[in-house]
């Protein structure tokens, strides 16, 4: 007995030993974004700032166009999501449980989408938002991004639904609830894991998209952060204080909402994605 | 709902219809046939290399994730402590935007300020500072090795569930008929976990084959086109040498490529569900 015991405290070390080791860069990069300016190009590094600061946050967000980014970035996202999540939750609903002709075929094309490289997409999409007037838009990247975020929705949700028993719906529609009722208030909720999922996947993917925004953006204050990041490495070369502190500020919220939620996002992924 | 499907697949076919066409300077176009994909395909077009160096950078992060994911998932179905805490540590990769990846990247690479190459010279292991991104015969696996840190985390965390599955039972009567640690993972554990190897392996492939941020963030397809994928070099013909054309035409060809991979994807699906 006390030899497991001593076994699993050595395999959990090692197993902290390699997250420290696979995290260092993400560790490395916080810490830089601290440190003041000289001391990231110290002849002497250290693991963690001498002398703490916000300076470098502070500089990034007075000084460039850091603010404007932020704000682009969390609206496009967030109204792409929501969009995403509405139809989404409607469209997965109907495939799970209306039988219609060739259901099998559509679940199947939904995943097909998936295959389809960006790559190819931009050319065509970027000429259409040309046509259309919305060259230079955020209503471009709203539409791109909850079009490609609702086939892999729609799959992981469909998933969900199917694993609900229809008897509770037949249960829900004796008792004298509506269709529309019987959704809101039965399955739902009984969904909740999948639509935590569904809303993260859609609302990181939109917020850290970069080559629609790269193509179908061309003014500096409609940029969305990753683009205006990627563009600091021309604007202010060498400003590594700066980069750092942007990388941070894109990190931040994408992974605390990640730590906070992951039961649920792995759950999520496995539940719908994998096992189907 | 099929709206959803057309949104998704119209612009691909009109991708094809591009590719049949010239565009001037003017904007003017003309049909020309299949002579994008002649020139794509012809001799001494940058299209042939492009396609080697994504296979290359395909199969060695593909390999890469593969392995580091399976020793960190074995790492966890063990008997461990924390075992929530550590998964989702080991997770987080996957959820740093590129963006922030390539720069913090970038940055540990550096020559001159990067801490990799400090903690070298520091360490005498090396005379000077390595030249990760920029030279020509490093570029690749540097950039490779960013790849596989943002790819295992989904195969982890897919061969953690996977192990998970693998009844108890099994490993007990292995154990009874004597076999060792060595036996029972080459006999037990890999052909159970094989189903959903395979899955997650076509679907990083099919993920990698495609991806741009990455490579465009850190090389751009330098130096020397060390690094020029399929993706970048698409890019850079449609929108800095214009030539939509054509590069139409090679998105066209990749995404060929992309679907032989996809039926593959779908088969093995399919199997793993059954079983």
């Amino acid at each position: 007995m006390n030899r497991r015991a001593a076994a699993a405290v050595l395999l959990t070390a090692l197993a902290a030993l390699l997250a420290s080791v696979i995290l260092f860069p993400v560790f490395w990069m916080a810490s830089s974004s601290l440190k003041p300016r000289p001391e990231l190009f110290a002849r002497d590094l250290t693991l963690l700032p001498v002398r703490w600061t916000l300076d470098n946050y502070r500089n990034v967000w007075d000084g460039t166009d850091f603010p404007a980014y932020f704000r682009n970035s969390f609206e496009i996202a967030a109204l792409s999501t929501l969009l995403t999540v509405t139809i989404g939750l409607y469209a997965a609903y109907a495939i799970a449980r209306v039988p219609f002709r060739g259901r099998y075929a559509f679940g199947l094309l939904l995943l097909a989408t998936q295959m389809v490289p960006h790559i190819l997409l931009v050319i065509p999409l970027f000429l259409l938002f040309q046509r259309l007037g919305l060259f230079n838009t955020h209503a471009a990247l709203v539409i791109a991004y909850t079009a490609f975020s609702l086939p892999f929705t729609i799959w992981l949700l469909r998933g969900f639904f199917e694993a609900i028993p229809a008897e509770l719906e037949d249960a829900a529609a004796i008792d004298g609830a509506s269709e529309l009722g019987t959704f809101r208030r039965v399955i739902l909720p009984l969904a909740g894991p999948g639509i935590a999922a569904v809303t993260m996947f859609a609302f990181i993917r939109a917020w850290n998209e970069f080559l629609f925004a790269l193509v179908f953006l061309q003014s500096h204050e409609l940029f969305t952060l990753p683009i205006g990041l990627a563009s600091f490495q021309e604007e202010y070369t060498f400003r590594w204080d700066l980069i750092m502190a942007g990388a941070s500020v894109i990190t931040l919220p994408v992974l605390l909402f990640f730590l906070l939620m992951q039961r649920f996002i792995v759950q999520g992924l496995l539940g719908g994605a994998v096992k189907g | 709902m099929a709206l959803v499907s057309l949104l998704n697949l119209l612009p691909a076919a009109q991708a094809f219809l591009v590719s049949l066409q010239h565009q001037d300077v003017a904007g003017r176009t003309s049909w020309i046939g299949w002579a994008n994909y002649a020139a794509a395909l012809g001799r001494g077009d940058p299209f042939g290399p492009s396609l080697a160096h994504t296979i290359q950078y395909t199969a060695g992060s593909v390999a890469g994730a593969y392995l580091v994911g399976l020793a960190l998932a074995l790492l966890l179905s063990a008997d461990v402590r924390c075992r929530a805490l550590l998964r989702a540590l080991f997770l987080v990769p996957w959820v740093i935007p590129d963006v922030a990846t390539t720069m913090l990247w970038k940055w540990l690479y550096g020559d001159q300020f990067g801490i990799l190459n400090t903690l070298l010279l520091r360490a005498r292991l090396i005379g000077e500072p390595i030249q990760f991104l920029a030279d020509p015969d490093l570029a690749m696996a540097s950039v490779i090795a960013v790849q596989v840190w943002k790819l295992y985390p989904i195969m982890f965390v897919t061969l953690l569930a996977a192990l998970g599955n693998v009844p108890p039972e099994l490993y007990e009567a292995a154990r009874l008929d004597g076999a060792g640690r060595a036996r029972l993972f080459w006999h037990v554990t890999l052909p159970l976990i094989r189903p959903a190897s395979v899955v997650i392996s076509l679907l990083g492939a099919i993920w990698t084959f495609q991806s741009f941020d990455i490579v465009y963030l850190l090389t751009g397809g330098g130096p020397a086109d060390a690094t020029r994928v399929l993706s970048t070099l698409i890019y850079d013909k449609a929108f800095y040498a214009t030539d939509r054309g054509y590069a139409s035409a090679a998105a066209t060809l990749m995404l060929a490529v992309l679907m032989a991979l996809t039926v593959l994807y779908l088969l093995a699906y399919r199997r793993d569900r059954e079983s």
